[in-house]
């Protein structure tokens, strides 16, 4: 069965291009949510192996979204997608208990390498 | 990664984002504290950095990255949402605008930001930040950011994005069935078989039902064009120096898409004439007893199948013996004619082109400047215009638009051997006339409705065509709007209201003025649709 990935980015074209991306790899997309309040709401009824989580978004940050997927369930795996410029938050997500992080704009391979580490490991 | 295949998504998508932060920028100078409608704009130009940084646009991600550094400093660093930000993010959408409109040309970036990132990284507000007023908290705006990501359904299998010329297709087909059916209508009339008609009718159901849901899918939100009209009422009441406040109601009404984009100049024009010709300045105001603070107000609302567009102020209002004195001096009415104008008429002399030209006419009357070619432009789209005023009080502009287009109702008349049809929104009533109802004062002829003179014109005589005899003594005729004015066209026989999917004329009868297109009776005959204003 392949890996089932949830997308959370509040732009439609980010979640397109990544959604993209991470088929490519072989995943199966299962959900995508725009804010936080959603993605925390998704989470509950798809459980999905890997989240990708951007940071900046309406209706609860992706770092508060993080914290209360976590709580929801501590084996979660969610990889945060931050721009450059936000090294700040890395500190924050990374206390809240995420898996890894993508830089954006993305770099296909990198983005690949990454899922796949937070995938097995 | 080949980037190419996401450009029409960016740029649909950067567009949406473009138009939330012009709005949430004026909804913020009302309430300059409203902590989401901050946060909205923070996050709007992120997110545009973010995407125009993976399609590579560099010149993007640096007007996007600067607007965004400012907003933290108003986030986080206690820098005041002032006029001068607010200034300055307009001019970043304004940047980014004309630098997706680049990328949407595939042309090399011609808008060089200049010192843009510069001048944002250096803004100091001029004056002091005023002390926030506890007691006069501002109601919280609703960000619009967040309110259409609120709307955006989350997953790609609910929505899909269709091109404009899709929808113009389905549009088409639709019309061109319906012509069908009348033609299979006229069929079963004639074979007289009941099977026949009860397939008929039961498929012009099913068509009236597939009719109405592509009309539904083409309609689009008031909503779409609003930050247009905030940015332009805003940037003119700065340019002259008037303080006002500026409502819009009914953005949530839906209209079709193609009169949507059609009613954006003409209401741009209504709004800048309310602000620079029918506005007082503050100490003009509040020598009259008014507020020093004037008010604008754009509402949207539904009838039926109409839409009712309507610009109202509390300006200095418009005065009809000022307006029939400026025509009279400008030879566009005789002293005669003036003196059958009604008060309601004589605002209308607004529409007269050659009216408003004059600097003088514009002070005299307050207002008017192209009201001619808004006029024209919403006949055009089959609606209609009507000025009411009071002198000290105010003015009002309703526009009456049909809600969807290709697809009208027109009444069909005869003329000689011509059949024309006139769209229902241009015809105010039909009448019969008896002979003798018919007045002659000079040359011209008239009749007299709801205490108005109203000029009688032939229809025949417009299209060149032999005058018509009503042998039963009965004239019949329509009233409609030419030139501001009420004017009874007589034709040879009313034909009734027919349902007419209009097709464009090609070249060279697109050129033929007063022609606004064709369409076919189910009898196959074909029928000019005839733009009346044009004509006269």
């Amino acid at each position: 069965m392949p890996t089932t990935v949830m997308i959370v980015d509040d732009s439609l074209f980010m979640r397109k291009m990544l959604r993209d991306l991470v088929e490519e790899e072989g995943y199966e997309v299962v959900a995508e949510a725009s804010d936080g309040e959603e993605a925390v709401a998704r989470y509950r009824e798809c459980r999905p192996d890997l989240t990708t989580m951007d940071i900046v978004m309406p209706n609860k940050t992706g770092i508060e979204a993080l914290q209360e997927i976590i709580a929801l369930d501590p084996a979660a795996r969610v990889v945060m997608c931050s721009a450059i410029g936000q090294e700040s938050l890395t500190v924050a997500a990374n206390e809240a208990g995420a898996k890894a992080f993508i830089l954006k704009p993305f770099n296909p391979e990198l983005v690949a390498r990454v899922l796949k580490e937070a995938a097995e490991g | 990664m080949d980037m190419s295949q996401y450009r029409n998504l960016f740029l649909s998508e950067a567009r949406e984002y473009l138009k939330s932060i012009n709005e949430t920028v004026v909804a913020l100078e009302q309430s300059p504290s409203d902590r989401a409608a901050i946060d909205a704009l923070f996050r709007g130009a992120h997110s545009l950095k973010g995407m125009a940084a993976s399609m590579e646009y560099g010149d993007i991600v640096e007007v996007a990255h600067s607007m965004e550094d400012l907003m933290i400093r108003v986030r986080e660093d206690g820098l005041g949402f002032d006029a001068g930000v607010a200034d300055l993010l307009l001019e970043g959408a304004d940047l980014i605008e004309g630098l997706l409109n680049d990328v949407e040309q595939e042309l090399a970036p011609r808008r060089p930001a200049g010192d843009f990132a510069r001048r944002l990284a250096g803004y100091t507000p001029q004056q002091p930040r005023p002390e926030p007023q506890p007691t006069q908290a501002p109601p919280p705006v609703q960000a619009p950011a967040e309110a259409e990501r609120a709307g955006e359904p989350s997953g790609e299998m609910s929505t899909v994005r269709v091109r404009t010329e899709l929808l113009d297709h389905l549009i088409n087909l639709t019309g061109e069935l319906i012509t069908n059916k009348h033609r299979l209508l006229n069929i079963g009339r004639d074979l007289g078989s009941p099977q026949l008609n009860e397939a008929v009718s039961e498929t012009a159901k099913l068509l009236r039902a597939l009719h109405d849901e592509v009309m539904r899918v083409r309609l689009m939100p008031f909503d779409a064009i609003c930050d247009r009209f905030q940015r332009s009422v805003r940037s003119l009441a700065k340019r002259s120096g008037k303080e006002l406040h500026f409502e819009l109601a009914g953005r949530d009404i839906g209209l079709d898409r193609g009169i949507l984009e059609q009613l954006t100049d003409p209401l741009n024009h209504i709004l800048r004439n309310a602000v620079d010709h029918g506005m007082e300045g503050s100490a003009e105001r509040v020598a009259a007893g008014k507020p020093a603070k004037g008010s604008v107000r754009l509402s949207v609302s539904r009838d039926r199948d109409r839409v009712l567009v309507t610009v109202a102020d509390d300006g200095r209002g418009m005065d009809p013996q000022a307006m029939i004195a400026a025509a009279i001096r400008k030879k566009l009415i005789t002293p005669e004619e003036a003196v059958l104008l009604s008060p309601r008429q004589a605002l209308m002399l607004a529409c007269i082109p050659g009216f408003s030209t004059a600097k003088e006419v514009t002070e005299v009357s307050g207002r008017g400047v192209g009201m001619d070619a808004v006029n024209a432009s919403i006949q055009k789209l089959g609606g209609s215009l009507t000025i009411e005023s009071e002198p000290g009080c105010g003015s009002r502009f309703t526009l009456v638009v049909p809600m969807t287009i290709a697809i009208i109702h027109a009444l069909v008349v005869q003329c000689g051997r011509i059949k024309g049809a006139v769209p229902v929104t241009a015809v105010h009533r039909t009448v019969e006339l008896r002979r003798e109802q018919v007045e002659t004062v000079g040359k011209r002829q008239l009749f007299q409705l709801d205490g108005e003179a109203i000029p009688l014109l032939s229809l025949n005589r417009v299209l060149g065509l032999p005058l018509g005899r009503f042998p039963g003594g009965i004239v019949p005729l329509f009233v409609t709007e030419a030139k501001g004015r009420r004017v009874g066209l007589v034709v040879d026989r009313l034909l009734g209201q027919h349902e007419l999917f209009v097709k464009p004329l090609g070249r060279p009868l697109a050129k033929v003025r007063g022609l606004a297109g064709g369409a076919t009776l189910g009898d196959g005959e074909i029928v000019t649709i005839l733009d009346v204003a044009d004509l006269l």
